[in-house]
């Protein structure tokens, strides 16, 4: 089949039901996603699929042929991706680091659909867990982006 | 004077009173009548009987309640739990002392299709005796062989139920089978055709598919054993979950499944509309997905003959789009825990994650299926020997019973769905009795 990640065009060959988790990371060697739990608890494998944060450990493949995948490698192509990319380093965000690619999609989407989000629109999508417990560092950096696109 | 005329009233009394009670002490321990009487026993079965034997083995599941995970296969020993007490599964492989093995066919036969052990104890109807009476003569002369030649022999003794005197006297089930057991092998129907016919003996017989699926009497008799009631596989709540309704209702049946459909779920565990969970894990793991396709499509054909009852499924669901951001109890929980796979619309991705828009779990009026699923999570579906790649969590360590009242009644009433709020005690009812933790987790009550 056809997949369509990072705007390249790859062809893998995998079972419909395969998660798009397993062929991004093993077929395709694009490590930076990563796989925490497995049952879309922790929001670890988060990608964007046309521009929507979901969990690829619980995508099945098939389901996003003909759609545009963007993982964390490619991130930084996408204007709000960079800025927020920019903000997690200013506000050194990650600890280990493990389930920062997540947050950073997860960050990407909702500024994405919502250039200036109220704090209960943060707090209602920014929900991927870190067991580091760097939460407070992502509600800062989230709230300096939405306050830079309020300006 | 009067004293002689009451001993010789009595004396005309006690005489038909003992003739009674020899009748019913007769009729109660009695050995049934066998085709197989007269039929010498074989030193060994043909391999083409055997391999009927273990197919009739894989449509009658066997293993499910004979077999523990990880012990020798049809050693027994699964608990289930009466409403007497506990009773356990017994050892039906061939080893001599403590399995079958000393079984004549015509043992064999009565203890199968009409519950009597050898010697005329009554097995309880745990047994499914009364839907394997409709086996045939053939099917049960290859299940013998089957079980004498093809199961390896376990010595393993079988543990005594739980169950106290007087109420663990055998002899008041051969009243119970009286009224409750029918006592006929399947009769073809000559108005329909064969691949009717064969699914009717399937689901009725073998399958035993109304142990789950029909409601159960006062006496825990099945309502119907066969299409001629209409409560049969008309839905029944048991073991905590909710078995629906397998007859053509849209809501709570397979009024919306085509045949296709039905065979691909017995055959690969899912569909377009669902995916096995709860006790149905066990019945295709083991089970339906061994089915040849032909027995396959003959029980679609007849499950679709069997009308719904819009009086009891209510008005056909129809997909409704949530539009407006919604602000109710449930819809944030809903967001965050269980859209990423079940979407925000609520049409799941077929056929790997369920859609919950128009699932039977958020249309019954019982919500027991769709507590106990979010409590416990789904077992593990395991495909032509490969386990499912998706799962649905266990929540009990997450969500509080309030959340997950709250969440399933937010499920339950949008897109179209209509079964109803569930209650923060029912989670909490269901919690007790199905945590994994406590001595007696409900296992099973009937099958
Ligand atoms: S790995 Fe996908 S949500 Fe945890
Ligand atoms: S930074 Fe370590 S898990 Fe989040």
């Amino acid at each position: 089949m056809e997949l369509r990640i990072n705007q390249k065009t790859y062809e893998v060959d995998a079972d419909a039901d395969t998660p798009l988790l397993w062929v991004i990371r093993d077929d395709l060697g694009l490590t930076g996603t990563k796989f925490g739990c497995g049952l879309a608890q922790c929001g670890a494998c988060s990608v964007l699929v046309d521009g929507h944060v979901v969990r690829s450990c619980v995508t099945p493949v098939a389901g996003v042929i003909g759609r545009e995948v963007t993982t964390i490698e490619a991130i930084e192509g996408d204007a709000v991706g960079k800025r927020v990319v920019a903000a997690w380093v200013e506000r050194q965000v990650a600890q280990c680091g493990y389930c920062q690619s997540g947050q950073v999609m997860a960050a990407t989407a909702l500024l994405k659909h919502t250039p200036a989000p109220t704090d209960a629109q943060i707090e209602a999508a920014m929900i991927n867990l870190c067991r580091c417990g760097t939460y407070n560092a992502i509600r800062t950096a989230v709230h300096d982006l939405a306050k830079q696109e309020g300006v | 004077m009067n004293n002689r005329r009451f001993a010789r009233t009595a004396g005309w009394l006690a005489l038909p009173c003992l003739v009674a009670a020899g009748l019913l002490a007769w009729y109660v321990t009695r050995e049934p009548a066998t085709p197989f009487a007269q039929e010498p026993a074989a030193a060994t079965f043909e391999p083409a009987l055997l391999s009927r034997g273990e197919y009739v083995a894989r449509l009658s599941d066997c293993v499910a309640c004979h077999s523990l995970p990880g012990k020798a296969p049809f050693a027994g020993g699964l608990e289930m739990a009466t409403p007497l007490g506990a009773i356990h599964a017994t050892n039906i492989t061939p080893d001599k002392t403590t399995g079958i093995g000393a079984y004549s066919l015509a043992d064999f036969d009565r203890a199968v299709r009409q519950g009597v052990a050898p010697g005329g104890r009554r097995l309880y109807p745990a047994m499914p005796y009364p839907s394997y009476v409709k086996l045939s003569d053939d099917d049960v002369r290859a299940l013998y062989a089957f079980f004498m030649q093809g199961v390896q022999p376990a010595n393993q003794p079988n543990i005594p139920s739980d169950i106290p005197w007087p109420l663990n006297m055998r002899w008041p089930i051969a009243l119970w089978n009286g009224l409750f057991a029918p006592t006929a092998t399947y009769a073809a129907k000559a108005e329909q055709d064969a691949l009717w016919n064969r699914g009717a003996y399937i689901v009725q017989g073998p399958g035993h598919c109304g142990s789950c699926h029909t409601p159960r009497g006062l006496a825990f008799n099945e309502k119907a054993l066969d299409e001629s009631g209409a409560p049969y596989l008309a839905g029944a709540l048991l073991d905590g979950w909710y078995a629906p309704s397998l007859r053509q209702d849209p809501n709570t049946g397979l009024g919306r499944w085509s045949e296709a459909q039905i065979v691909q779920f017995l055959k690969t565990g899912r569909n377009a509309h669902a995916v096995v969970y709860g006790s149905m894990t066990e019945a295709f793991n083991n089970s339906t997905q061994f089915m040849r396709d032909d027995d396959l499509a003959a029980i679609a054909r007849y499950l679709k003959a069997l009308p719904g009852d819009p009086q009891r499924d209510g008005t056909p669901w129809q997909y409704q789009a949530v539009t407006a951001r919604q602000d109710v109890p449930g819809a944030h929980t809903y967001a965050t825990r269980c859209a990423s796979c079940h979407g925000l619309d609520g049409k799941g991705q077929p056929e790997w994650m369920p859609p919950l828009a128009g699932a039977t779990s958020a249309l019954a009026k019982e919500s027991a299926s769709a507590i106990n699923i979010t409590l416990n999570g789904s077992q593990r579906v395991v495909t032509a020997g490969v386990p499912d790649a998706y799962r649905m969590p266990a929540f009990r360590e997450q969500l509080s019973d309030q959340q997950i009242a709250e969440v399933l009644s937010y499920v339950r009433g949008t897109w179209g769905n209509h079964g109803g709020a569930v209650d923060a005690k029912a989670v909490g009812k269901l919690r007790g009795q199905t945590d994994p933790a406590s001595s007696s987790p409900i296992i099973l009550q009937m099958r």
